[in-house]
């Protein structure tokens, strides 16, 4: 038995609540809730609590339907309640009414916050967006410019990827996986193989935890080069849209050099490996790597002495780091208001020896902490890049450890926070299947850091987090 | 006149003499895809590749556009916002599919969730397959495109 080995615990409804805000309270961080049909005509509730590496399921008979809401103890359940509601009609007493989530009710009263009082009006935007993004819906409540509250309405690429992965065989589920989101895919792919190996009683080799851990920091790279340069794109500072996109190309031609793709695409297996690049591929890829981290650095340093740019990010969107332990936010958002989890420091099934993360050179918790957290992560990612490149081993197979017991539960720090994975295995195939990635945990944060500011300040908030939509909407 | 005395002015500096001239102003719709295709697309609009050079632009609305350029597996809830998108362009008008899944290839997810390839919504004259296409394979399309000079169909 591991130190990751996985806990169940069956309470009776009027305990659950209680159950896992105790053990969020005695240090545990939330993972997710969601509901299934128990195939008897009721649903059972199910919510995921790590501590340090131990993860523990709590679950729960919803009876007539109804559990009661976590929502006053724990703020990070809200969304997770009300995806569970939309799904399968399961209400949580004491958080109703629950406002769609998944759902899209046609009449905007339905769905959206009723705010009300002089000359507060609303301004719509997308599903379809000016720029080259992702589509999704934000409804402002505004007087003038000032933003009262956003509603923020997803779900428009909702493609049923869970659904569709129940009946699969785990090497199946993979390919829906990665395809929730190529920005997030080495992240998403390895806590979702991670799961599954859980569930099948394997534990990955050294080896295997090493090749996977390379391609999760080339992602967070590519990813993190990506935000700072969306980020001056949303203050129009092109100097710095541009150098970040060309540093940002340049990391995703290491990918394909060192993973043979630009999203690394076909690196993650369930219970296995791939065949790493050849020795003079990964020696260039890692003389680049060293090379585009002080291009960034240099990029970075003239960026943060461009008045217009420390003029539009210092004092933004700012969250204090009490409204982000609420919303259980995580990764380089919430590290920015102050020290908060990073998931690397307990991934023993990953390879991270004496990792600590980043910290925020002054966790102000606004637009410049947002993007100064990547900028303070990159060296740490190309360090650890730099060293992984030089392992030769293909690695082996993962080895059968303990008894497979039919459920497991993965958990990787992506480029934008904690994601976990729950998967549940019957005969071999794929009974239950949950996502939460770090995007869907943020996501309440982007309108809270919005309340207060003006309008055209959204853009730059929105992209301090630079959340996907594809990997919330699934 | 003055346009030719422009091209007298250019014979005698020499300048190298344009390929086939043209342009077209581009709007893209995501309609379900992982966001893959659109990563590449802001590449390929990016420093590196800059399509702009080619005459291709990205424009901020339909209504300004002369091809859409779609991508993603077609979501149920993507469906109107498409057609809303695709009605308000000018004609004469272009629907590409950018990426595998717009063209229907592979296409994941659940049946209840998705419309279909592209195809069955729009009509679509340009294909470009790819998962997602790289950069370089985005902007040789859509060069091509203008290198060909032909208008395309004017869609439905």
């Amino acid at each position: 038995m591991g130190e990751d080995a996985l806990r169940l615990e069956e309470v009776a409804p009027a305990a659950f609540a209680a159950r896992v805000a105790a053990a969020v309270e005695a240090g545990g961080r939330f993972g997710g809730l969601d509901a299934r049909p128990d195939g008897a005509g009721g649903h059972r509730v199910r919510a995921l609590v790590i501590a340090g590496a131990a993860p523990l399921l709590v679950a729960t008979a919803a009876r007539q339907g109804s559990v009661p809401g976590l929502r006053a103890m724990l703020g990070a359940a809200d969304w997770d309640q009300r995806e569970a509601h939309d799904r399968c009609g399961v209400r949580f007493a004491g958080d109703e009414p629950h406002r769609p989530l998944v759902a899209h009710p046609a009449d905007p009263v339905a769905w959206t916050t009723p705010v009300s009082g002089e000359d507060v009006h609303q301004v719509a935007v997308g599903p379809i967006h000016a720029g080259v993004i992702e589509s999704g819906h934000f409804r402002f409540h505004v007087v003038g410019e000032r933003i009262l509250h956003v509603d923020v309405r997803l779900f428009y690429k909702h493609r049923g990827l869970e659904r569709a992965a129940v009946g699969c065989r785990p090497d199946e589920g993979l390919a829906l996986v990665r395809r929730a989101c190529a920005a997030c895919a080495v992240a998403n792919q390895v806590a979702y193989a991670q799961a599954c190996e859980a569930a099948l009683g394997l534990t990955p080799e050294p080896a295997l935890r090493r090749q996977r851990t390379l391609m999760l920091e080339l992602e967070r790279l590519y990813n993190h080069l990506n935000d700072i340069g969306q980020a001056c794109a949303g203050i129009g500072l092109a100097a710095g849209a541009m150098e970040f996109a060309d540093l940002k190309d340049r990391m995703q031609r290491v990918n394909r050099a060192v993973g043979g793709h630009r999203f690394l695409f076909g690196t993650v297996a369930v219970g296995a490996g791939v065949a790493p690049a050849d020795r003079a591929a990964r020696a260039a890829a890692r003389a680049e790597v060293l090379a585009v981290r002080d291009q960034a650095l240099r990029a970075w340093r003239e960026i943060l002495f461009n008045p217009g740019a420390r003029q539009r990010m210092r004092g933004t969107g700012r969250l204090g780091a009490d409204a982000v332990a609420r919303m259980g936010l995580v990764g380089p958002a919430a590290r920015a208001s102050g020290p908060a989890h990073d998931a690397r420091t307990v991934s023993p099934r990953l390879w991270y020896p004496g990792f600590s993360p980043a910290l925020a050179p002054e966790a102000t918790g606004d637009v410049a902490a947002r993007i100064e957290m990547r900028a303070a992560e990159i060296p740490p990612a190309t360090e650890i890049v730099a060293d992984l490149l030089a392992d030769d081993a293909a690695p082996a197979p993962a080895r059968a450890a303990t008894a497979p017991g039919g459920v497991g539960v993965g958990w990787v720090e992506s480029p934008r926070g904690e994601t976990t994975c729950v998967v549940d295995l019957r005969s071999g195939r794929i009974a239950g299947l949950r996502l939460r990635t770090g995007s869907f945990a943020n996501w309440p944060g982007v309108a809270a850091a919005a309340v207060g500011e003006i309008l055209p300040d959204f853009p730059l908030i929105n992209k301090s987090f630079e959340l996907c939509y594809a990997c919330v909407d699934r | 006149m003055l346009i030719k005395d422009l091209a007298a002015a250019r014979r005698r500096a020499g300048l190298p003499r344009p390929g086939r001239r043209g342009s077209l102003a581009l709007r893209h719709v995501d309609a379900g895809s992982c966001n893959g295709c659109e990563h590449e697309l802001q590449s390929a609009a990016g420093p590196a590749y800059d399509l702009s050079r080619f005459g291709l632009h990205i424009v901020a609305s339909p209504r300004h556009a002369d091809i859409l350029l779609v991508t993603g597996s077609v979501t149920r809830r993507m469906l109107e916002p498409l057609r809303a998108a695709h009605a308000a362009m000018p004609e004469p008008r272009l629907v590409a599919a950018l990426g595998d899944c717009a063209l229907g290839c592979g296409l994941l997810g659940h049946a209840d969730e998705l419309v279909g390839p592209l195809e069955q919504v729009l009509p679509v004259s340009i294909r470009i397959p790819g998962c997602p296409p790289s950069p370089e394979e985005i902007a040789a399309a859509l060069r091509g495109v203008i290198a060909s000079g032909r208008p395309g169909p004017t869609g439905g």
